[in-house]
C-alpha cells in the first residue's frame, strides 16, 4: 500500500496524537513523581485542562466546508499486517473529542472530595481512560480503532470495580464481558473486511470497497451486535443500569456522557458508509428495536426507586432517539441523532453529577430517602430543575433541537425498506416527550419537592462553590445549543450531507461489476 | 604438515551443534564440580547454570545462520527457525532458574535440579533441531525424563510424588504411542527422514493409506501430549499443581515452545500429503481444547491449577496457525508462544514471589487485596492477567490477533468466532483475579521474598508485555523472518 502522502492537516502538527497521548503521559508522570492525594488531585486537574486546551484548536481550526477527514496523521504501525497508525476527524467525531476532553475535567473535579481512597489510582485511571476514548474517535484504522475501543475496558473495569458502590463487582464484570462478547464480533468482521477488500484495514478503503449484499449482511449483524451493546440497544441493555449505579459518579458521568456515544458512534463510521445496502435493509429491524427503547425503556425507567436506575434507563431511552435518527438516513435525522448525542453528554452528565451531589450528602440513592430538598439546597434545586427540564428536552435546551430534528427527520424520511409510512414511527417516538416529562418531573417532584419531614434530609448543605463550578460549563453548553445551535451544526453540515450519500448509495452495482468480471477481479487484486 | 585424516568421516558444519555441545558438556562438568560446592554455596550451581544458558544463547546469536544448514548427514538441522525456538527455550529455562533460587534455597538447595534442568533443555533443543524421528524422540525422551524427576523434585510431599508419577506413567504412554506412530510411518515410507517420508507419502499410492492414517493419528497424539492439547491434557493440572512452582512455570513455556516446533516441523516436512486429514483431526482437537481449558479454569480455585487449564485453552489457540498452515499462521505461532513465555513466567514470578508460612501463594483467595499490599506486584499481575486475556495495549492481544488472522485467512473463520468466543470466556476467569487483587480486602498476610533478581524479572516482563502490547511490529518481522528454511 503506497502511504498517502496528501495528508490533509491545517496545523502541521500532531495535534490529534498530542490530544490522545496528552492524558497517558500527564497518567505517568503522576505515577511517578507526584505524591500526595492533594498534589495528585491538581496535577490531574492540569492534564485535563491542558488537554481540553490542546483539543480546542481542533474546534476552532475545523474547515466546515469540507467532509473531508482532517488534521490527519498517518504512519506504520504493524507494517506485517498493513496496519497503520491512521488518524483524522470529520465533523462527526470532532465534536466528540472536545466533548471527552471538557467531560474529563468535569470529572476530575467532581471527584475531588468524593473519592477519598486510592486517589492517585483514581486519577490514573481516568486519565488513561480518556486516552482511549479520544483514541476511538480520532482512529481511521479498524484495527486501531478496535485497539482503543477495548483498551476501555481496563480502566472503566477498574474505576467501576474498586470506587463503586455495594454491587460493584457484579455490575463491573457483567459490563465488562457483555462489551468483550460484543466486540468480539467486531474484530472478527473486521478481520473478514481486511482479506474482502484487499489487505487494508483503513476504514476509508472499507467505505469506498464494493462489497456485495451477503457481506453486507454478516458483517452489519457482527458490527451490529458490537455496538448495540454499547449504545446499548434494547435488549442487551442491561449491563447499563448495573454499571450506572454502581459506578461512582464520575464514573457515570464518562460512561453516559462518552461511551454510549461510541456505540451509536460506529454505527456513523462504520455500518451507514460501509454497509449502506445492508444498513438499508435492516431499517424495519433498527426502528423497531429504537422504538421500544424509546417506549418501552420509559416505561421501565418510571418504575425505578434509584435515582441512577432511573437516569440510566432514560439514557437508553434518549439513546434511541440516536438510533431511530440514524437510521432514517436523512440530512435532518442525521444532524439530530449526533445533535442528540452531544446534548446527551451534557444533560445526562449533569444528571448523575446532581445525583452525586446528593449521595455525598446522604449515602443513598433511593428516592425515597429523599423529600423536601429544595427547602435546604435551593441553589442546587434550581440547578437540577434546569437539568430535568433539559432532560424532557424542553425548547431553549440542547436536547429538544435534537430530538425536534429526529422527528422532523423521521417524518420526511422514506426508507425503502420499511413497509409503513414513517409518520407512525414519528409519532409514536414522540410519545417520548411525553414519557420523558413523566419520570424526569415525578422523581424531581418526589425528590425536591414536599414538606421537609426527614430528619437526615433537615442537615444537608447546599452545593459548595466547587461543586456548582462544574455545573456551570454544562448550563451554558446545554443553553448555547439549545438557542444556537447554528455552530455546531455548521460543524456538522458537509460530514454529515457526505454521510447520508454514501449511506444512501447502493454498493450493490459496483460490487456485481466487480464480481462478474474477472478482468476487474484480476486488476483489483 | 601432514594432512590430518580421521578415523571415520568426520561430519560437515559440526560447528552448527555447538549450542548443544556446549551445554551438554557444561552441564555434565557442573553435576560433578556441584559435588565440591559447599552447601553454603549451591546457589553457584544455579548461576553457573544460568551462565551456561548465556554461553549457549551466546553461540546460537553468532550463528544465526541466512538458511538451513544440515550435520550428521541431515539429521540435525540448524536453520533461523530451530535458532529462535532455542532462543525461546534458553529464555524460558533462564527465567525458570531465576525463579528457583529462592524457592530451592527454601527447600534445600540441591545441585542436581539446576543440572536436570540444563539436560530438559538439551533435549529441546535436539527436538527443536531434528529432521529425523530418531532424534526428535531421543530429545523428548531426554526433555521428558528430566522433566518427571524434576515435578516429583518434593519427595517428602505427596503431591508433588503423585503428580510426578502420573506425569510418568501418562509421559510413558505417549512416547509408545508416538514411537508406535512412527513405526506405522517407516512401514510404508522406509525412512525415518521427516523429508523422505514427505517425498514417499506424497508419491505413495492409496494402498497403505490405512496404516498411513494410523500413523499420523498416533503422531499427533504422542506430540500433542506434550503440549497438552485436549483430549490429551489429563497430567496438565495435576502436574502443574503438584510440581515446584518454578518447575510448572518453566513447563508451562518450555516444552511448549518445543512440542510445537517439532510440531510445525512434522506437519510441514513429514506430512504435508496428508494435509486434509490433519486439519480435521487438528480442528477437531482444537475445538475440544479451547473448550476444555478455558471451562474448566473458571472452576478453579488454587491459581497454579487454574493457570494449568489456561494453558491448555492458550494451545487451543496456538493450534490454530497450524491449522491455518500458511506463513501467517506458523510465525503467528512463534509470535504466540514469544509472548506466551513472557505474560506466563511473569505470573509466576509473582506466585512465588508471595509465601505465606512457608507456602506458596496459591489459592486465588490468597490475592485478595494485594493491590493495598504490594500495588506494584498487583499492577504487574494485572498487566500479565489482561494481556492474558487479550485486551488490547497489551501483548497478549497480538498473539491472538496473529492467529487468527492467519485462520481466516485460510478460510477457517468459523474456528476463529468460535475461539474468539472462547476467548471473552477466558477473559471472565483472568479479570476474575483482577477482581481478587484490586476489588478485595486483605484476609491473610504475606511475607513476601526480598529477591532483587525476581523483582526484576517481573519489572521487566511487565514492561515488555506493555511494550510488545503497544508496538509488536519487530516481533512479528523477526518471527516471520524464522521461517526461512521451514517453508
Amino acid at each position: 500500500m503506497p502511504l498517502p502522502m496528501d495528508l490533509y492537516n491545517v496545523l502541521d502538527f500532531p495535534i490529534l496524537s498530542l490530544s490522545i497521548f496528552l492524558p497517558t503521559l500527564g497518567a505517568i508522570f503522576i505515577w511517578l513523581f507526584v505524591r500526595g492525594d492533594q498534589a495528585v488531585r491538581w496535577a490531574a486537574l492540569a492534564v485535563s485542562i491542558a488537554t481540553f486546551l490542546v483539543t480546542l484548536p481542533l474546534a476552532l481550526q475545523f474547515d466546515t466546508s469540507t467532509a473531508h477527514m482532517q488534521f490527519e496523521e498517518f504512519a506504520p504501525w504493524i507494517t506485517t499486517f498493513n496496519i497503520n497508525y491512521q488518524l483524522g476527524v470529520d465533523g462527526i467525531s470532532m465534536p466528540f473529542i472536545v466533548l471527552t476532553s471538557l467531560l474529563t475535567v468535569v470529572c476530575i473535579v467532581s471527584a475531588w472530595t468524593c473519592i477519598k481512597v486510592r486517589v492517585k489510582e483514581y486519577m490514573i485511571a481516568f486519565l488513561i481512560l480518556e486516552t482511549t476514548l479520544i483514541g476511538v474517535f480520532c482512529a481511521l484504522d479498524a484495527i486501531l480503532f478496535y485497539f482503543f475501543w477495548e483498551a476501555m475496558l481496563i480502566p472503566m473495569y477498574l474505576i467501576i470495580g474498586i470506587w463503586g458502590g455495594k454491587n460493584r463487582v457484579y455490575a463491573t464484570i457483567k459490563f465488562f464481558l457483555y462489551t468483550l462478547a460484543g466486540s468480539v464480533l467486531m474484530l472478527i468482521a473486521v478481520l473478514a473486511m481486511y482479506f474482502e477488500a484487499g489487505h487494508t484495514f483503513s476504514l476509508l478503503a472499507f467505505m469506498d470497497y464494493p462489497f456485495d449484499f451477503i457481506w453486507q449482511f454478516w458483517i452489519f449483524i457482527a458490527f451490529f451486535v458490537a455496538f448495540a451493546v454499547k449504545v446499548p440497544m434494547w435488549p442487551v441493555h442491561t449491563w447499563l443500569p448495573d454499571a450506572h449505579t454502581e459506578a461512582p459518579t464520575a464514573g457515570s458521568v464518562i460512561l453516559a456522557g462518552i461511551l454510549l456515544k461510541m456505540g451509536a458512534y460506529g454505527f456513523l463510521r462504520f455500518s451507514l458508509p460501509m454497509l449502506p445496502d445492508a444498513s438499508q435493509y435492516f431499517v424495519p429491524f433498527m426502528v423497531a428495536l429504537s422504538l421500544v427503547a424509546i417506549v418501552y425503556i420509559s416505561l421501565v425507567a418510571m418504575m425505578q426507586t434509584d435515582m441512577k436506575r432511573l437516569i440510566a434507563y432514560s439514557s437508553i431511552a434518549h439513546m434511541g432517539f440516536v438510533t431511530l435518527g440514524t437510521f432514517m438516513f436523512t440530512q435532518v435525522a442525521l444532524e439530530g441523532a449526533v445533535i442528540g448525542m452531544i446534548s446527551h453528554g451534557f444533560v445526562a452528565a449533569a444528571l448523575f453529577l446532581c445525583v452525586g451531589v446528593m449521595y455525598d450528602r446522604l449515602h443513598t440513592r433511593e428516592i425515597g430517602d429523599y423529600g423536601g430538598v429544595v427547602n435546604v439546597m435551593p441553589v442546587f434545586a434550581a440547578v437540577m430543575l434546569f437539568f430535568c427540564m433539559a432532560n424532557v428536552a424542553l425548547p431553549g435546551a440542547s436536547a429538544f433541537v435534537g430530538e425536534i430534528m429526529v422527528l422532523i427527520g423521521t417524518f420526511e424520511a422514506s426508507p425503502v425498506y420499511l413497509g409503513m409510512s414513517t409518520k407512525w414511527v414519528a409519532i409514536a417516538a414522540a410519545t417520548s416527550v411525553i414519557l420523558s416529562a413523566c419520570y424526569t418531573l415525578w422523581m424531581y417532584k418526589r425528590v425536591i419537592m414536599g414538606d421537609l419531614v426527614k430528619d437526615s434530609v433537615k442537615t444537608m448543605q447546599d452545593m459548595t462553590v466547587r461543586e456548582f463550578g462544574f455545573f456551570v460549563p454544562l448550563i451554558i453548553l446545554t443553553l448555547w445549543i439549545g438557542f444556537y445551535p447554528l455552530p455546531v451544526l455548521d460543524l456538522l453540515h458537509a460530514s454529515v450531507s457526505h454521510l447520508v450519500d454514501q449511506a444512501t448509495s447502493s454498493k450493490l452495482a459496483e460490487a456485481a461489476l466487480l464480481h462478474a468480471s474477472p478482468v476487474l477481479d484480476a486488476v483489483h487484486h | 604438515m601432514a594432512n590430518v585424516t580421521f578415523p571415520f568421516p568426520f561430519p560437515d558444519h559440526l560447528i552448527t551443534l555447538l549450542p548443544e555441545m556446549i551445554v551438554a558438556i557444561l552441564a555434565m562438568a557442573l553435576l560433578l564440580l556441584d559435588l565440591f560446592i559447599s552447601k553454603e554455596n549451591k546457589v553457584w550451581t544455579a548461576y553457573l547454570a544460568i551462565m551456561t544458558i548465556v554461553a549457549a544463547a551466546i553461540a546460537t546469536i553468532q550463528l544465526y545462520p541466512a538458511g538451513s544448514i544440515e550435520a550428521f548427514y541431515g539429521f540435525f538441522v540448524f536453520d533461523p527457525f530451530a535458532a529462535f525456538c532455542k532462543l525461546l527455550v534458553f529464555a524460558a529455562t533462564a527465567i525458570a532458574m531465576i525463579l528457583s533460587l529462592q524457592y530451592m534455597k527454601d527447600e534445600n538447595h540441591i545441585g542436581e535440579y539446576y543440572v536436570l534442568m540444563l539436560f530438559a533443555m538439551l533435549g529441546m533443543m535436539l527436538m527443536i533441531s531434528a529432521t529425523n524421528f530418531i532424534i526428535l524422540y531421543l530429545g523428548m525422551e531426554l526433555m521428558a525424563l528430566c522433566v518427571y524427576v524434576l515435578v516429583g523434585y518434593q519427595r517428602d510431599v505427596l503431591r508433588s510424588n503423585e503428580a510426578a508419577l502420573k506425569y510418568f506413567i501418562l509421559g510413558a504412554l505417549s512416547s509408545g504411542m508416538l514411537l508406535y506412530g512412527i513405526t506405522f510411518l517407516y512401514g510404508v515410507t522406509g525412512s525415518f527422514d521427516f523429508s523422505e517420508i514427505g517425498a514417499a507419502l506424497t508419491a505413495a499410492d492409496s494402498s497403505s493409506h490405512a496404516a498411513v492414517l494410523l500413523g499420523l493419528v498416533f503422531v499427533i497424539a504422542g506430540l500433542g501430549f506434550k503440549v497438552s492439547m485436549a483430549p490429551f491434557h489429563m497430567w496438565t493440572p495435576d502436574a502443574y499443581e503438584g510440581a515446584p512452582t518454578p518447575i510448572t512455570a518453566f513447563m508451562s513455556v518450555a516444552p511448549k515452545v518445543a512440542g510445537f516446533a517439532v510440531f510445525m516441523r512434522v506437519l510441514i516436512d513429514a506430512l504435508p500429503a496428508l494435509q486434509e486429514e490433519y486439519t480435521m483431526i487438528l480442528i477437531g482437537m482444537a475445538v475440544l481444547t479451547m473448550a476444555i481449558g478455558n471451562l474448566a479454569a473458571i472452576a478453579q480455585r488454587n491459581i497454579k491449577r487454574m493457570l494449568a487449564y489456561s494453558t491448555v485453552g492458550h494451545v487451543g489457540f496456538v493450534m490454530l496457525g497450524l491449522i491455518a498452515a500458511n506463513a501467517d499462521g506458523y510465525a503467528g505461532i512463534l509470535v504466540y508462544l514469544s509472548i506466551y513465555l513472557i505474560m506466563t513466567l511473569g505470573v509466576f514470578a509473582i506466585i512465588i514471589l508471595m509465601r505465606r508460612e512457608g507456602i506458596q501463594g496459591e489459592l486465588l483467595d490468597d490475592f485478595a487485596g494485594l493491590s493495598k499490599v504490594r500495588p506494584g506486584y498487583a499492577l504487574a499481575m494485572a498487566i500479565f492477567l489482561f494481556s492474558l486475556g487479550g485486551i488490547p495495549f497489551l501483548a497478549g492481544f497480538w498473539a491472538k490477533y496473529a492467529v487468527f488472522i492467519a485462520a481466516i485467512e485460510a478460510g477457517h473463520l468459523y474456528l476463529v468466532l468460535y475461539a474468539l468466543l472462547f476467548s471473552a470466556v477466558g477473559a471472565f476467569y483472568y479479570i476474575r483475579v483482577v477482581k481478587y487483587i484490586y476489588f478485595d480486602e486483605a484476609r491473610v498476610s504475606f511475607v513476601f521474598t526480598e529477591s532483587k533478581l525476581m523483582q526484576v524479572t517481573v519489572v521487566l516482563t511487565a514492561l515488555a508485555t506493555v511494550a510488545l502490547g503497544i508496538y509488536p511490529d519487530p516481533l512479528m518481522d523477526v518471527c516471520k523472518q524464522a521461517l526461512v528454511g521451514l517453508i
